[in-house]
């Protein structure tokens, strides 16, 4: 049995056919796989992930979701639009673009009930999502009374509200203090089962190990320049380094000022 | 100097009053009588109120129905100060330069109670125009002061959820929903902005370098609030929406409500009856 989600083959895509975004990306995501997407600030991982949601289509080449070219034309079928929408969860870089409903407990309700589905089933969905994510103190408070932190997680709860089987989320540790972070990465190493495939794009390598079994790294070019384990490519600094992944910098310990390259693994190292 | 402030006064002003009334819902979310009532009865009780003010061809009627709008606001916990200050500041403003010309024989003819000679010209007050204008700024007063007391005891997504009780198709009931909930990200965008601009070029900031900056912010504001509206709509469509939205119709109504809307009903009703037998 073919349990293959997503097939990308020399996938190019531009804004306003101008500013590339993508420059020939072949991918293979397959069910229940933790992927990483990796790659410095413009290198096209938000573009990728709203594609992989059916938002963007490509210029050129093709993405096969569930066995079907996704398309403008198949999201026209009525069908197949509302099992792709309830299979495939986006969680925006932007908490501030995802949550635009008066209050949380709305954000929650609005994907379910767009689907339609049963009263039960929305009550069960959101009686384990609000404790999972523990956010119950925020229900009845609107976006802009949200910490950073809270919009992220609320986002993610309106996400899984739908109960996706696939699940893509754009930098969720992006501007989140250390404390929070770590929870959002063992939040996903928790929420992780083999019928959930999760796809992240980020460049924190804090948690990439915890939230990815692959990695796929992209280029200033805007290709995949390589695929691989989390210890594999961690392993090779000159290839992070490279792709500014990771920097060197200057900076002091004990009064003695030197350089050496920032990996933001291990903070902690020692000097003979 | 308070001309170079003109800008800074003017865009500091409008987002404090517009935070200030907008988005503080201290009183709404405070626990008292008005807050425990279902929006949806609440709304139409006092709409109900107001319709009646406005029928009342009585100052007295309107009075009554003022001293019942305080006394509300006393049982919810609303402070007598803030009320009074929030609906009074509007009343001058509107009925006030309205009812003043209908107090003088010109616009109001009739039996004179009491003249004025300013600058050889005889300004003459009517005891029928002095009744029209006090039954109209009372009018005015109560229908304020209800409006008033509803914005201020009712969060703003359940009174936008009311609006669906009154035939308010659903997608405006969303779209006002999605406005309210991002005036107060641009809000923030803009007070952002201006620090920013404050802090690279100090405070002494000229009038028509402010002018010129205000212009240059509404139009990256515009192009901000386009990508956020094609974003918005994607994540939309993420989540399953297709057009028509479906919220969620969560309120619920009690015995308590009930009773209220029956008081509301009678009260009402006694005050227009009374009113037409020429009791009140």
């Amino acid at each position: 049995m073919d349990n293959t989600i997503f097939r990308l083959q020399d996938v190019k895509f531009s804004y306003l056919g101008r500013y590339p975004a993508l420059c020939g990306i072949d991918m293979e995501i397959v069910k229940g796989q933790r992927v990483a997407v990796m790659g410095a600030n413009g290198s096209g991982k938000s573009t990728l992930l709203q594609m992989l949601d059916g938002l963007l289509f490509p210029d050129t080449g093709t993405i096969e979701a569930f066995g079907r070219t996704l398309n403008e034309k198949a999201f026209t079928d009525t069908e197949f639009n509302r099992y792709f929408r309830s299979k495939v969860g986006l969680v925006f870089q932007s908490s501030d673009v995802q949550l635009f409903c008066p209050t949380v407990k709305e954000e929650l309700l609005f994907g379910p009930l767009q689907f339609g589905f049963a009263k039960t089933e929305i009550r069960s969905a959101f009686d384990t999502i609000v404790g999972l994510l523990d956010i119950e103190g925020l229900l009845d408070r609107m976006p802009h009374q949200l910490s950073v932190g809270e919009k992220r997680k609320v986002a993610i709860a309106s996400v899984l509200m739908i109960l996706p089987d696939i699940i893509l989320l754009d930098e969720p540790t992006a501007g989140l203090d250390p404390r929070t972070s770590r929870e959002l990465a063992n939040f996903l190493a928790r929420y992780h089962d083999e019928n959930k495939t999760i796809i992240t794009a980020t460049h924190d390598l804090h948690i990439i190990e915890e939230i990815a079994d692959i990695i796929y790294v992209i280029d200033q070019n805007r290709k995949i320049i390589r695929r691989g384990s989390p210890h594999e490519l961690l392993e090779d600094t000159a290839f992070l380094e490279e792709n500014n992944l990771i920097h060197s910098h200057l900076h002091r310990h004990e009064g003695m000022p030197h350089v050496h390259k920032h990996d933001h693994l291990s903070h902690y190292h020692h000097h003979s | 100097m308070r001309r170079n402030n003109f800008v800074e006064r003017s865009l500091t002003g409008a987002i404090s009053f517009l935070k200030d009334s907008v988005f503080a819902d201290e009183y709404a979310s405070a626990k008292g009588f008005l807050q425990s009532l279902d929006p949806r009865i609440k709304a139409f009780t006092f709409v109900l109120f107001v319709v009646t003010a406005i029928l009342a061809k009585s100052a007295v009627i309107c009075l009554i129905l003022y001293s019942l709008c305080l006394a509300l606001a006393c049982l919810s916990g609303i402070h007598m100060g803030f009320f009074l200050k929030r609906t009074w500041i509007f009343i001058p403003i509107f009925s006030l330069f309205i009812a003043i010309p209908a107090l003088f024989s010109i616009f109001t003819p009739g039996e004179a109670i009491f003249t004025m000679d300013v600058a050889g010209l005889k300004f003459i007050i009517t005891r029928q125009g002095l009744s029209g204008a006090v039954l109209f700024v009372s009018r005015v007063v109560t229908a304020v002061s209800f409006v008033v007391l509803l914005s201020i005891t009712t969060r703003h997504f359940a009174l936008l959820k009311v609006l669906r009780v009154f035939g308010v198709p659903q997608i405006f009931v969303m779209t006002l929903g999605m406005c309210y909930r991002y005036i107060y990200l641009f809000l923030e965008i803009i007070q952002n902005t201006y620090l920013a601009i404050k802090s690279r070029v100090g405070t002494s900031l000229g009038y028509k370098k402010g002018q010129h900056i205000v212009a240059w912010n509404m139009s990256s504001l515009w192009q901000r609030s386009y990508y956020l509206n094609e974003e918005v709509y994607l994540a939309m469509l993420s989540r399953g929406y297709t057009g028509e939205p479906k919220l969620s119709e969560d309120l619920k109504s009690g015995a308590r409500d009930w009773a209220w809307l029956i008081f509301s009903v009678a009260v009402s009703a006694f005050l227009l009856m009374a009113a037409g037998r020429g009791t009140v």
